[in-house]
């Protein structure tokens, strides 16, 4: 076995994976405050990503200029959902609330593509291709760079959630009731969840949107972002984070070896092997909270 | 003269009707006066309405699609009845609800910031909690470890710490004495007497167990089936022997002499 090639492999992989995990902190803060899954995560991350393209190819505003008013823009729209469509929903099964996602996913996705068509654009963010090479390994620049926003975003997070406004959002995500008895908003704390995931979501989108370019199949980034964040156990950060990395390592190396076997098409199914022994195993996932039995 | 009772009163509820999913009547005209200053006890079996009076108060009906379709409910002497419940705990109201509930993955130094009101400044929101580990010195012990993992009493005594960092004028508990030895219940009530003595905090207590309550308010309402069916002093409810035979385990002879309000149609409790 080549150790240089390995090692590649596993460092290409790690960086890869925490673009999953830049993805999943998204999916995490929603899940913390509302208990579900946000399926139209996708949707928001190509629209965060439609959004950059629409203020700095289309306005002309430089892209230094573009990323943060489209964070703006899209933090706005987050309590936007909010408002018109979560807070009645208050009080509902948790599983309207996931099909309402799931109508939104669908709707953002039709959205877009009435507006910017189908043909994929790139985001032109100006990171150099040229090979770095740490040593005897290649890595690629964009990716070290997402990863860098990820790392960021991860220490962002952590200190946010200590402050007063953090610890009320923690408080809303343990028990509604017992926030509201106290005085805590927690319509606009889940409103504040969502504007925050959609602020990820235009990191995401403009890491990605430079990866593979962007059109629809940038919703699809759903499917790795929730098997991350399921393996993290939903509700945490560092959970994100850290399954992020174990995904794009295993998904990296597995590939390797298991392609030649299989001839290809290796990574979906790790992808899926991952997500389906997670749930069966640790439905937890490594970091996520267990309910506390009381004495 | 009706404006110095209005005065008098911090809480007060006239006639007050609930109705969960607009079909079931949970309380069916309650009337429930707290003089300002003063401790007052909701006594009553399970399922009298004593939780969805407390609710009614602080507004938190809404969030058990729950509302008040008849009455009309004043504190100090503005009507709250159409008033939002966080805007509630803004004036003054707090609810410590049912069952503890605190937040269990935060640590109880946590608990306490999350219920900080709006505005309050961080030199401000520390003296707020280092009073409150005066009062319970067992919480400042554990103030960083996990709330889920304290103990029950423990927990309540979070709970009513949460409620006090609000602010409140009155302060409504829901059963703080279930499922804790008597000898916590003791301290704990201790101390609410100390909190309603120093800080002057109005207190309306719902409990099943009357003994104990008995013993630090100075008047009580006892409800059943939705209804207030008795109305007096701590003593004179004591002395009663309704109360008696099914609170406090005794028989003596009625004294309806000292109750202000007996208005008993068939046997509560039956
Ligand atoms: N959320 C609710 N929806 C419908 N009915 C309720 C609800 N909460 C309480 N009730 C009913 O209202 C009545 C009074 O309940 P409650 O106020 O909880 O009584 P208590 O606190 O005295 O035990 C009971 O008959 C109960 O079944
Ligand atoms: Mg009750």
């Amino acid at each position: 076995m080549d150790w240089v090639f390995l090692s590649e492999l596993a460092i290409n992989g790690a960086l890869t994976g925490l673009l999953y995990s830049l993805f999943a902190i998204g999916l995490v803060l929603i899940y913390k405050a509302s208990s579900v899954p946000n399926l139209s995560q996708g949707g928001l991350t190509m629209v965060g990503a439609y959004v950059v393209l629409a203020l700095s190819h289309d306005a002309g505003l430089p892209l230094w200029l573009a990323i943060p008013l489209a964070a703006v823009i899209m933090f706005g729209l987050g309590f936007g959902i909010e408002r018109v469509a979560l807070r009645r929903l208050a009080g509902r099964p948790v599983v309207m609330i996931l099909m309402l996602t799931l109508g939104l996913d669908i709707f953002l996705r039709g959205t877009t593509l009435a507006i910017w068509g189908g043909t994929s654009r790139s985001v032109d963010l100006g990171v150099s291709y040229e090979p770095l090479f740490l040593g005897d390994i290649f890595v690629s620049r964009i990716h070290l760079v997402g990863a860098g926003v990820a790392l960021a975003l991860f220490v962002a997070f952590m200190l946010f959630f200590r402050t007063r406004t953090g610890i009320k959002l923690r408080a809303i995500a343990d028990d509604y009731m017992a926030s509201w008895s106290v005085g805590i908003s927690v319509e606009r704390g889940v409103g504040l969840s969502w504007a925050l995931a959609s602020v990820v979501a235009v990191a995401a989108g403009v890491i990605w949107g430079e990866i593979q370019g962007v059109d629809q199949a940038l919703s699809l980034l759903l499917l790795k972002g929730l098997t991350v964040a399921v393996l993290g156990g939903l509700d945490s950060i560092l959970g994100a984070v850290i399954a992020g990395i174990i995904l794009g390592v295993v998904e990296n190396v597995g590939a390797d070896l298991l392609d030649p076997l299989v001839g290809g098409g290796s990574r979906e199914l790790i992808v899926a092997a991952v997500l389906i022994l997670t749930v069966m195993i640790r439905p937890h996932g490594l970091f996520g909270r267990h309910d506390i039995e009381r004495v | 003269m009706q404006e110095k009772v209005e005065a008098q009163n911090i809480l007060s509820m006239n006639s007050v009707e609930v109705l969960y999913d607009n079909v079931m009547l949970a309380i069916k005209g309650v009337s429930v006066q707290v003089p300002t200053g003063e401790m007052i006890a909701l006594l009553g079996s399970n399922g009298a309405g004593k939780s969805t009076t407390l609710k009614a108060v602080s507004g938190l009906l809404k969030a058990e699609r729950g509302r008040i379709s008849r009455g009309e409910i004043t504190f100090q002497g503005t009507d709250i009845t159409e008033v939002l419940a966080q805007n509630r705990v803004g004036m003054g109201i707090c609810h410590v609800i049912e069952g503890r509930r605190v937040f269990e993955h935060l640590t109880p130094d946590e608990n306490l910031t999350a219920a900080a009101p709006r505005g309050m400044s961080r030199s401000a929101l520390n003296a707020e909690k280092e009073k409150i580990y005066d009062y319970f010195p067992r919480l400042a012990e554990r103030r960083n470890s996990q709330a889920g993992y304290l103990s029950g009493g423990e927990q309540q005594m979070l709970a009513i710490g949460r409620a006090l960092v609000t602010q409140p004028k009155l302060l409504m508990l829901d059963e703080p004495s279930l499922g804790l030895a008597p000898f916590l219940v003791e301290e704990i009530f201790g101390i609410l007497q100390k909190i309603n003595q120093e800080e002057g905090v109005s207190v309306l207590l719902v409990e099943q167990n009357a003994l104990a309550a008995l013993e630090i308010v100075s008047q009580g309402y006892l409800i059943e089936n939705g209804r207030v069916v008795m109305h007096g002093t701590a003593e004179a409810l004591k002395s009663n022997s309704d109360i008696q035979e099914f609170y406090l385990g005794g028989g003596e002879e009625t004294d309806f002499h000292n109750v202000k309000h007996y208005s008993r149609r068939k046997r509560w409790l039956s």
